[in-house]
């Protein structure tokens, strides 16, 4: 019964085939011409998914070309390090550019100044309303149509209830509800799945804000104290504003970035 | 069949490829086609299905692995312990445990999106949202791709693991390394472990089986052990450990007493003390290998008295008092020499160790709570003793009697005879000897069996002497008979000479004429057609027919004549009867021939047979043309008219036309049984 390392026994036992390594040459030898070959039959989708993995070869086998290269550059030394050797009692001194972080902080409050109303998404695509509701009929004859449900996604407030089904003018399906939405931090360039407070402004008008309805471009008010986000006053931040920039009814999820 | 069989199970595939195993079978086994012109219900539910059958293939895919990897605490310790050995347990849970939370999460994805799915208003919607859960299950497995390649991973190693059983009759080996453990394996079995000199050439677990008492055993060649303690020992060593320790079987420890593998006795003792807590209530000897290099008795006394301590300690952890524990040479029992180098006392060890691990189940059975329970129904039946016991074979007395005169005047054999005669080669045996003929004369006749290309013995008769005599007695009446005939006719009358000849002529052409048929008939078809002229025999032309007529006495004037006549070519013929008819009209013979019409044209003229022809004709009255000749013109001008037409073949006015090649009320419409024109 053959077990454990059966095969290279055999191999040091018996050696290989006479003419194993003349076909293993061959065969590596013939690899480019059938890569070349395949690349140049194949069509349609498989021929783009062969064309993107050769594509994501190249630029890797180019990445590792130009790593090796690297070491031969000559560079410039930086500009922080200090040029001369430095002794031992200031060694763990950061040399802080003070001028260079208080131009930083002015900046900054500059542009929070200017961008006030500076969102990623300036512009949205109008949602017309027959987009945004479907028409219910009701009463015995199904004749009544006063009725409309959002066919959006839609946020909630957790102590929200129903109107009685005689004044409820529009229904937020349980479906399309959605509490939680994934914001990415832009300087961070990280997304984290979030809480969400609150609709902030939905810029296809007051209608919808209120309506909670969700779709790209609005601004929601998410729960961020996981971040440990701090004020400089040094409090935490709870809740900050995102703008959604996906369609949420399309993909099933709330994407969002947050405003900083 | 071995308990844990890790061979069957199925392939981990990386997580690319389980991607594309995934994604192209949803793309295989669900409809393709969707239509925004469909009903929006159908739409979703295209889509829907989509999903799910997704979901499903995930679901059922990660089930598969997840129930083909046994689980350590599952299954024997034995194999828990190796698995824990060799793959590390928690790395192992841990992969496994990914991926179900992966299933888990797929699945909880799945209802989401369908959920969803339910509220999409167009075809589009349904669409990103069909696209956006099959892209998230994606992204999930694609984390799980380091998991996936290191079941892989652990499942080929595991397909080659040798199936242990570890509740089976089985011999376990250990010791130092290169002290002898494969070689011995080798030699008692037909598993064909590597030997070489040097160290831990073994690395993992073998096994082997053999048969013994007709029982089958299984033999465990373990890897070699250094003494240390137990956190230092590494993933080789720690296989032997688990062996030892989880499997019941008779343990032989084996000593290399020549110290050919570099450790000293004393060494190996130390081992064996260090370990023995492993070989608590199982059999256990110490075997010394090698005796070929060093035998026992050179050793020096202390050696021997190492060996002696240890033999001891192993009878006592071994068996409770079946080996003479109390005796002075108690050891003896558990102390075994062998050389696997010259195959010296390698069975004596192998019998030793089987027997008295055999003893040691049994025994172990007999304390065992059950027995008591199986003894109580078993029954051992013996004779009883009031019936002879020995019964031999009843033979009549005159039967004995007469095989005793059989054996006084026996028969002579050819057989016997050969003996006497001295011996095969020599005397040949007399085969005819005892023929059974009417005649012993004919015993020793030649007779051959073929003759002439027949066997005889197709053609013998037995009542042939009857049907000669019967022939012959027919024969004698028929002459008998002739005889009398001819005495009645008074004999052949005589020929005269003339007579004689001419039969003797007659029998001649007789012979010739078949000869020349016989000839003719060889070369039958093939033969060519000989023109008249090359006939040189002249039997085709009129002379030669004259010769054979006048040969027979006949006229042959009249038949040549004739002949003569027939064979004459048809312009002869004329000419001699135009010339006959020009020379003499008066001639009588051709009185009764009538009187020859008046000549108008030449013979050569066939105006005469002729009918007149159009242009010949007079016009119509009334068709406008004043006579023949203005007929004829405009007879020309029409054909020179139409001449060009007809060279370009167009179709004209008197080209045969089919208004409507495929009439509609004839073709249109379903058709019932009647027949298309009746519609």
């Amino acid at each position: 019964m053959p077990q454990n390392e059966h095969i290279e026994l055999h191999q040091k036992r018996y050696g290989y085939r006479l003419d194993h390594h003349e076909r293993k040459r061959k065969k590596e030898a013939r690899a480019a011409k059938e890569r070349s070959r395949k690349a140049r039959r194949l069509i349609g989708l498989p021929g783009k998914l062969y064309a993107q993995k050769l594509h994501k070869e190249k630029i890797l086998m180019k990445k590792t070309i130009a790593m090796h290269e690297e070491k031969d550059k000559k560079r410039r030394l930086d500009d922080g390090q200090p040029q001369n050797a430095v002794p031992a009692y200031l060694l763990e001194r950061d040399q802080a550019d003070r001028a260079k972080v208080l131009s930083n902080t002015i900046k900054q409050k500059r542009k929070e100044k200017a961008g006030k109303w500076e969102v990623p998404l300036p512009k949205v695509r109008p949602i017309s309303e027959q987009e945004m509701f479907s028409v219910i009929h009701t009463g015995k004859r199904r004749k009544k149509q006063w009725k409309r449900m959002i066919t959006k996604v839609t946020f909630v407030g957790p102590s929200f209830t129903r109107k009685p089904p005689k004044y409820e003018r529009f229904i937020q399906p349980t479906g399309l509800r959605m509490k939680k939405a994934h914001v990415t931090h832009p300087e961070l360039q990280a997304t984290f799945c979030l809480d969400i407070i609150g609709i902030k402004k939905n810029p296809n008008g007051p209608m919808y804000t209120s309506l909670g309805v969700v779709t790209k471009g609005t601004i929601i008010e998410v729960n961020v104290s996981e971040l440990g986000l701090v004020t400089p006053g040094g409090k935490v931040v709870w809740g900050k504003y995102a703008q959604v920039t996906n369609n949420p009814e399309n993909d099933g999820c709330i994407n969002a970035v947050l405003l900083v | 069949m071995p308990l844990y069989n890790f061979k069957q199970m199925h392939v981990v595939p990386s997580a690319a490829a389980f991607i594309d195993i995934v994604l192209s079978r949803t793309q295989r086994q669900t409809p393709t086609v969707c239509r925004s012109g469909w009903k929006i219900s159908r739409v979703r539910q295209f889509y829907m299905r989509k999903v799910k059958h997704t979901q499903q293939t995930w679901h059922e895919a990660l089930t598969q692995i997840l129930e083909d990897f046994p689980r350590v605490d599952d299954i024997h310790p034995f194999y828990g312990d190796l698995l824990n050995v060799l793959y590390d347990k928690d790395h192992y849970k841990l992969a496994l445990g990914q991926l179900n939370v992966a299933r888990s999460l797929i699945d909880k994805l799945a209802q989401d999106y369908i959920r969803l799915l339910k509220y999409g208003d167009s075809l589009y919607r349904c669409k990103c949202l069909k696209r956006a859960a099959l892209g998230r299950m994606v992204t999930l497995m694609k984390r799980q791709a380091a998991s996936l390649k290191y079941l892989e991973q652990v499942r080929q190693h595991m397909s080659r693991l040798p199936s242990v059983d570890p509740n089976v009759r089985t011999l376990l080996m250990c010791g130092y390394p290169n002290v002898g453990k494969s070689s011995f394996m080798n030699l008692v079995t037909r598993a064909d472990v590597e030997v070489e000199p040097y160290a831990f050439t073994t690395k993992s677990l073998y096994v082997g089986h053999m048969d013994y008492r007709y029982l089958r055993w299984q033999v465990i060649d373990t890897p070699g052990l250094l003494d240390r303690p137990l956190e230092d020992r590494n993933t080789i060593e720690m296989q032997s450990i688990t062996a030892l320790a989880h499997l019941r079987a008779a343990i032989l420890y084996i000593v290399d007493i020549s110290e050919e593998c570099g450790y000293s006795i004393a060494q190996q003792a130390a081992l064996f003390h260090s370990i023995k807590p492993l070989f608590v209530n199982k059999p256990v000897l110490i075997v010394c290998n090698k005796i070929d290099v060093t035998s026992m008795e050179s050793l020096g006394e202390k050696d021997q008295k190492i060996l002696t301590e240890m033999a001891k300690e192993a009878g006592r952890l071994g068996l409770s008092g079946a080996f003479l524990e109390h005796s002075a040479d108690g050891y003896k029992g558990s102390l075994l020499s062998m050389t696997t180098l010259k195959e010296d006392g390698v069975m004596a060890v192998r019998n030793t160790a089987c027997d008295q691990l055999l003893e040691h189940r049994v025994e172990a059975k007999m304390k065992g709570k059950r027995f008591g329970d199986v003894l109580n129904r078993i029954r051992v039946a013996m004779p009883n003793s009031g019936i002879n016991p020995d019964r031999p074979p009843v033979i009549p007395s005159s039967v004995t009697q007469a095989q005793a005169m059989d054996e006084d005047n026996q028969k002579k054999t050819e057989k016997d005879l050969q003996e006497e005669r001295g011996g095969a080669g020599v005397y040949s045996a007399d085969f005819h000897k005892h023929y059974l003929l009417e005649n012993d004369s004919w015993k020793y006749d030649i007779m051959p069996e073929i003759w002439d290309g027949h066997n005889i013995i197709d053609f013998v008769d037995a009542d042939i002497d009857a049907k000669l005599e019967e022939l012959q007695q027919e024969e004698e009446e028929l002459l008998a008979k002739f005889e009398r005939q001819r005495a009645q006719f008074g004999g052949i009358p005589e020929l005269t000479a003339e007579e004689r000849s001419l039969l003797e002529d007659i029998r001649a052409r007789k012979a010739k004429i078949i000869a020349d048929h016989r000839r003719a008939k060889a070369v039958a078809d093939n033969r060519g057609v000989i023109p008249k002229k090359h006939n040189t025999d002249g039997s085709l032309n009129t002379s030669g027919m004259r010769r054979s007529l006048e040969r027979m006495g006949m006229d042959p004037s009249l038949a040549v004549e004739r002949a003569r006549r027939q064979s004459r070519g048809r312009s002869a013929d004329r000419s001699r009867n135009a010339s006959s008819r020009a020379a003499g009209a008066e001639d009588e013979e051709m009185e009764d021939v009538p009187e020859a019409m008046k000549r108008v044209h030449s013979t050569k003229s066939r105006s005469m047979s002729r009918g007149r022809s159009l242009s010949l004709m007079a016009p119509k009255k009334g068709s406008g043309l004043k006579d023949v000749a203005i007929k004829n013109k405009a007879l020309k001008m029409a054909d020179r008219a139409q001449r060009r037409m007809n060279k370009l073949a167009r179709r004209g006015e008197a080209d045969r036309h089919i208004p409507c090649l495929r009439p509609k009320h004839l073709l249109t419409g379903t058709r019932g049984i009647g027949k298309n024109q009746r519609r």
